[in-house]
């Protein structure tokens, strides 16, 4: 590892991490800029480029925030330092924040409008609109508001954003408030505003400068974020945010005071911490994440419009972040709410054709699931192919009187959730289900805790997941007694039991009921649910105990296979590439003649096209529709060939600190599926980015000749025409008419 | 791929047809870990091994240390054995089919009734000692399951079976097939620990561990000697995890259900092990630490008779303790594998009259006749098939006493075959079968006095019944003449009349019988007399 920083010192042998992050955002965001793209969908890829961002901020960001407080000056792989990779991330957060607000009040607003849905800004309200929002404000918003007064340091002397914590990226308003001469003073340091609360010592400020006060007002988070305008005689529809709304009523809060600036903004928190300790019974670990979060600092983004530039300044200091730290924006300052704006109701024409989910062919849709396993592995390729089989399957199997154990890891999933419930069911059918439900599954704890209550309520075993560890592998497993013997099916996949992200997601889902493949998963769960110490698998591959050596043990068998017989091969497709041990092992086998091609839709930290370090690897990353998030692994090997599929990316988390399964494709045709599949990943030449020597992706330039090729149309297309080939046959006939015969 | 996993599914629908597969379980509570099996019994000779678990635990370091289980092990085993009831309540095994068994650790542990009652509150588990020779046995029924492909070659040939656990060394010497000889010698890879500090006084490093065990094993390296020449051993198969881990990285497959070390490949590594700390073995073999610590002085013991041997090899079966309690769960294989354990018995219990020169004739003579009155008179004992082998093993030795000394050779017999070991029989056999040899002549015994007294009722009722038994068939051969081959006995209303197929005067026998036919009479109510 040191050697390699040191030769860094010449040529870089790693992306940074962080910044390949946001080159995968910007791509996002080109999506949400490609005039190709339906306007409504480009209004989503603007959304989930800033929610994207708050989760970086809040997670990476807040990281590598903390290791700069600490004083770290360890370098990344990359070799750069904590300060140069916070200076830089934010320069090109900033350039891409800009970029996507221009898009939208430049490109996408006057579109919008030219297709009749306009947004109409305050200063454009019509006396009608006005009245209108009024009212709405008066009956609908206001019950909801809790002014707070803020305490200053340079004022009151106390420290700074104690009096009220600001809730991590809530939407508020701030006003800058001057007294009227005369009136009673309506604010409290607390969160109730009431006028008893205001003693002496908080209310009347007594230096002169204290005549000016700072107020902070939650934008309610329940209520919508889209406000659609009474219609009256235009033909367009209209719509502004409620992030207007209050910032232009506010000041009705405040009687007695002067509304002297105010501004709309989002503070964006550390959610890297003081997450699972409290629910974490390792007290050793609860131990240390509590001494490390004394050093941690709360806020790490500011996103703020641009009308106030005294409070702006007023709220870097209190939430003590730097300059540039703090977003500028315009209107909406949280982007989620485009996504409400994509979802209006009509507009078809501004969207994605549908491509309806396929029942998969495999599967006889009149007999139980388990009857159409017994014979062979069945796959499923989402979204092209619905969730609803795996449904299906759980739901036979709660109401099977002949189903003995449901065993499943949940990770992000939801107490409303199908899979829930059939899950209940089967528990209070009797039958022994077991549960996996990982609660350091980041930003869903809370969901997966109600998920918890639920199902121990039913009577299933609920394991609440490893102590250090996040069970991130998806499998279920259902045993069952066919005729008296005892028969398994398993399910694995790359992607989670959430039949949301199933449908958004491309993920490959396997069902077998292959002894070795049931056997093994058996292993896995009782690992996993304590009944067992960490098995050694001969069929399966498990993080963290096995996997990146497994890994790179195939990427140097791949090298042998070049000697033996010049061939060498391997293509992978994953979310992201960030292990510095797996791509020293793919530059090894690259300069050792080992074809690579890596489909990563994120961070690729790897560098293509080295000259003789890399130049037989290439990456292309699609981001389009649907959400690429397939775990699916080739090995050429000699002349008999490997496909394994899974649920971990080549990042260090995945393979050192996370349980995941890497489960062998050895079904013929699901094989030939799969590697072709990944052919086509390589393939596209209409949403591909090529990763180029120096960390720019490019698009492909095909050819006038060539025939576009898009990957997620191929697929969808694939999945129909298969189930078309696969249609059961035709039964009905003709009644036929013969002399003598009546109808038959 | 697809191909063998179709032709295995069809394998197991036929057997399903007959009848549903029963499903069981095994709990092996171990020197270092509790293991559970569960197994699905797939009709004739085989089962599916549905579900493993395994937790560790260090009984063995507790009670081979300090004799004692620790109350935190004894919690620790508690909870585990809570976490495997709910699994198997997962599968719906009825207890009935649930074997609880535990080995070494607990057997020696002087809290142990503790320890099992406990389990027995909380989880309902029943926990079975297994005594070292029955031990042996289960192994013995395992691996002969696994190697059965081997089954001609072993008819051939001697081999040495040895399984080092925690606590004990389990050795078997087989002589063409047949078992003359079954150890359980006191040397384990946990208890050597606390055996060589005492004996090397200092650190516990690689060398002082090999030396210490090379010198005990020598000792009883000699005496296996007098068993069997070690050096005509072709067949070396030894058994456990330790030698599985080296199996599984150096070993080949070379049947279903057994792989197979190279002599010289398993010498390398051991060679690799003692130039290697725990830490780097740990790290090289991907071992847990209880398993790195364990596996160094567990192959130096596999080494040491290994090296007396002439053996080109080792055969490793897939098999442990747990797989041989689940073969007495299989229905019909059980019973062939009772009668080959039978066979068994016997070898070693001839072997042993061999040892004392025996009169083999009239020992064989006794036996039949033994076990001919025995089964006909079924409705008057009531006993079951292990009286049947006992009361076997009694006549087959009941004169190696003559050894010591022709004057109270019966007294001389008992003590032998209290002080030995015969492969397959436990303590309380061999007490039993001891007060047999005892009592087939001279005073008759007293059911509650004496040496009868210690025993439970229903054993002593046994001694009692075969004791008469032996006595009438030991007079049948009373000149040592083998006269008297083949007997039928007929009832009369207070008479047993014993035809013979004797074609010459067997006055002799005649005299025999009235001086020890008086037993007969007083526990079975019949008078005897011989046509």
């Amino acid at each position: 590892m040191r050697n390699t920083t040191k030769r860094e010192k010449s040529a870089p042998r790693y992306i940074n991490r962080e910044l390949s992050w946001l080159e995968f955002n910007r791509r996002v965001l080109e999506e949400g800029q490609n005039k190709n793209v339906p306007l409504m969908e480009r209004l989503k890829f603007l959304a989930i480029t800033g929610s994207n961002f708050d989760e970086f901020f809040m997670v990476r960001v807040a990281t590598i925030r903390r290791q700069l407080l600490m004083k770290q000056r360890t370098a990344c792989p990359s070799g750069m330092t904590p300060r140069q990779q916070l200076d830089q991330i934010h320069s090109v957060a900033a350039e891409i924040t800009d970029s996507m607000y221009r898009t939208l009040v430049e490109d996408i607003f006057p579109q919008l409008s030219d297709a009749g849905l306009q947004y109409c800004a305050p200063e454009k309200w019509t006396v009608q609109h006005r009245e209108f929002i009024h009212r709405y404000f008066r009956d609908e918003v206001e019950p909801l508001l809790t002014p707070v007064r803020v305490t200053f340091p340079d004022i009151d002397d106390v420290p700074s954003d104690v009096s009220y914590p600001v809730p991590n990226l809530r939407l508020h308003v701030a006003v800058l408030l001057r007294e009227n001469q005369l009136q009673d003073i309506p604010l409290s340091g607390s969160e109730q505003p009431s006028k008893k609360q205001s003693s002496p010592d908080e209310g009347a400020p007594e230096m002169p400068g204290a005549l000016e006060q700072v107020a902070l007002v939650q934008v309610p988070p329940k209520l919508k974020q889209m406000i659609m305008l009474p219609q009256g005689k235009q033909e367009h529809r209209q719509f502004t945010f409620l992030e207007d709304v209050v910032a232009l009523e506010v000041g009705r809060l405040f009687p007695g005071y002067e509304v002297l600036e105010q501004c709309l903004f989002r503070l964006t928190r550390d959610a890297d911490m003081g997450i699972d300790e409290e629910r974490d019974e390792d007290f050793l670990e609860a131990m240390e994440q509590l001494l490390d979060s004394r050093q941690r600092s709360g806020a790490v983004r500011l996103v703020v419009d641009r009308k106030s530039k005294r409070l702006r300044r007023r709220l870097t200091d209190l939430f003590q972040l730097s300059k540039q730290e703090v977003y500028a924006t315009s209107s909406p300052v949280d982007p989620a709410v485009l996504m409400d704006l994509a979802m209006t109701d009509g507009f078809e024409h501004l969207r994605n054709e549908p491509w309806r989910p396929i029942q998969p062919p495999a599967i006889d849709p009149e007999l139980p699931v388990w009857q159409s396993l017994d014979d062979a592995d069945v796959m499923v390729h989402y979204p092209y192919e619905s969730m609803d089989t795996v449904l299906r399957f759980l739901n036979e199997a709660a109401e099977d009187p002949d189903t003995l154990v449901i065993k499943i890891t949940l990770y992000r999933t939801s107490a409303q959730s199908p899979v829930v419930r059939a899950l209940e069911r089967a528990a209070e059918a009797g039958k022994q289900v077991t549960v996996l439900v990982e609660v350091k599954a980041r930003f869903d704890e809370e969901r997966n805790i109600t998920v918890i209550e639920r199902l121990e309520r039913a009577g299933a075993i609920v394991v609440h997941g490893v102590a250090r560890l996040k069970v991130h592998a998806k499998a279920l497993l259902v045993i069952r007694r066919n005729f008296g013997a005892i028969r398994r099916y398993v399910y694995v996949s790359t992607g989670n039991f959430n039949e949301r992200t199933a449908a958004l997601y491309g993920d490959i889902g396997m069902f077998s009921s292959r002894e070795e493949l049931c056997h093994e998963v058996g292993l896995f769960f009782n690992s996993v649910t304590g009944y067992s110490v960490i098995p050694g698998l001969r069929h399966l591959v498990m993080a963290p105990q096995q996997l990146r050596t497994r890994f790179i043990e195939m990427i140097q068998r791949e090298e042998r296979r070049v000697e033996e017989t010049g061939h060498g091969l391997i293509m992978a497709k994953m979310n992201s590439l960030a292990d510095p041990q797996i791509i020293d092992a793919l530059y090894h086998a690259s300069s050792r003649g080992v074809q690579i091609l890596l489909n990563i839709r994120g961070i690729c930290m790897l560098i293509p096209g080295i000259p003789g370090v890399s130049e037989h690897i290439r990456v292309v990353s699609i981001v389009d529709r649907y959400l690429e998030h397939g775990r699916i692994f080739y090995f050429h090997n000699g002349k008999s060939p490997e496909i394994w599929i899974g649920s971990a990316d080549w990042m260090p988390r995945n393979l050192d600190r996370r349980v995941e399964l890497l489960i062998p494709v050895d079904n013929v045709e699901i094989f030939h599926e799969l590697k072709s599949f990944l052919e086509m990943c390589f393939a596209d030449t209409v949403k591909a980015r090529w990763l180029d020597n120096e960390g720019r992706w490019k698009p492909v330039h095909p050819t006038k000749k060539q025939p576009p090729v898009r990957l997620q149309e191929e697929m969808h297309r694939l999945a129909v025409a298969r189930a078309a080939i696969r249609e059961p046959e035709n039964r009905e006939r003709f009644h036929v008419r013969r002399r003598g015969e009546g109808i038959e | 791929m697809a191909v063998s996993s179709k032709s295995k599914k069809k394998k197991k629908k036929t057997g399903s047809e007959s009848s549903a597969p029963r499903l069981v379980s095994v709990i092996d509570i171990g020197s270092t870990a509790i293991r559970l099996v569960i197994a699905e019994i797939t009709g004739s000779s085989s089962w599916n091994t549905l579900d493993r678990a395994v937790q560790p635990i260090s009984l063995g370091r507790d009670v081979f240390l300090r004799g004692n289980l620790s109350p935190e092990s004894i919690r620790e085993g508690v909870a585990i054995l809570e976490r495997f009831r709910e699994m198997l309540a997962g599968w719906a095994i009825p207890p009935a089919d649930v074997r609880v068994i535990a080995t070494a650790a607990v057997r020696e542990a002087r809290n142990r009734d503790i320890f099992i009652d406990r389990v027995m509150v909380r989880t309902g588990f029943r926990v079975n000692v297994v005594a070292g020779i029955e031990e042996s046995h289960l192994t013995y029924l395992a691996v002969q399951h696994a190697l059965a492909e081997l089954k001609p070659q072993f008819a051939r040939s001697r081999a040495m079976i040895l399984e080092v656990g925690g606590g004990t060394t389990e050795l078997m010497l087989l002589n063409r097939g047949r078992m003359v000889a079954s150890h359980n010698l006191d040397i384990g890879t946990l208890r050597v620990e606390k055996q060589v500090l005492k004996f090397a006084g200092t650190s516990l490093d690689n060398s002082h561990i090999e030396q210490f065990l090379r010198e005990n094993i020598r000792v009883s390296r000699d005496s296996l000697n007098t068993d069997v020449e070690l050096d005509r051993i072709r067949f070396f198969v030894a058994v456990g995890g330790y030698v599985r881990i080296v199996a599984e990285r150096v070993g080949k497959r070379a049947g279903e259900r057994f792989s197979v070390i190279p002599r010289k490949t398993f010498a390398e590594f051991l060679e690799i092990l003692r130039t290697h700390s725990t830490e780097e073995v740990v790290r090289t073999f991907r071992l847990t630490w209880t398993e790195a610590e364990g596996l160094f002085p567990s192959l130096v013991i596999l080494n040491l008779f290994l090296e007396a041997t002439t053996a080109e090899e080792l055969i490793v079966p897939d098999v442990s303790i747990r797989e041989g309690v689940l073969l007495d769960f299989t229905v019909d294989p059980g019973l062939r594998l009772r009668r080959e354990f039978t066979r068994q018995v016997v070898g070693a219990a001839l072997a042993l009259g061999r040892k004392y020169r025996f009169d083999e004739a009239h020992a064989g003579a006794v036996t039949s006749l033994a076990l001919q009155l025995f089964d006909q008179l079924i409705p008057e004992h009531g006993l079951d098939s292990h009286g049947r082998l006992l009361l076997e093993v009694a006549a087959m030795t009941h004169d190696i006493g003559y050894f010591v000394r022709p004057d109270g050779h019966h007294k001389h017999g008992q003590y032998i075959l209290e002080n030995s070991e015969i492969f397959g029989l436990s303590r309380i056999d061999l007490t039993i079968i001891g007060l047999l040899v005892r009592f087939h002549r001279g005073s008759s015994p007293s059911p509650t006095r004496g040496s009868l007294g210690p025993l439970r009722w229903s054993h002593r009722m046994m001694v009692l019944k075969l004791s008469a038994i032996l006595r009438v068939a030991d007079a049948l051969d009373h000149g040592h003449l083998q006269r008297i081959t083949t007997i039928t006995i007929q009832r009369e209303e207070h008479k047993m009349v014993i035809q013979t197929n004797a074609k010459t005067e067997i006055s002799t026998e005649r005299q025999g019988l009235e001086a020890k036919g008086g037993m007969f009479e007083e526990i079975f109510g019949y008078e005897v007399a011989v046509l």
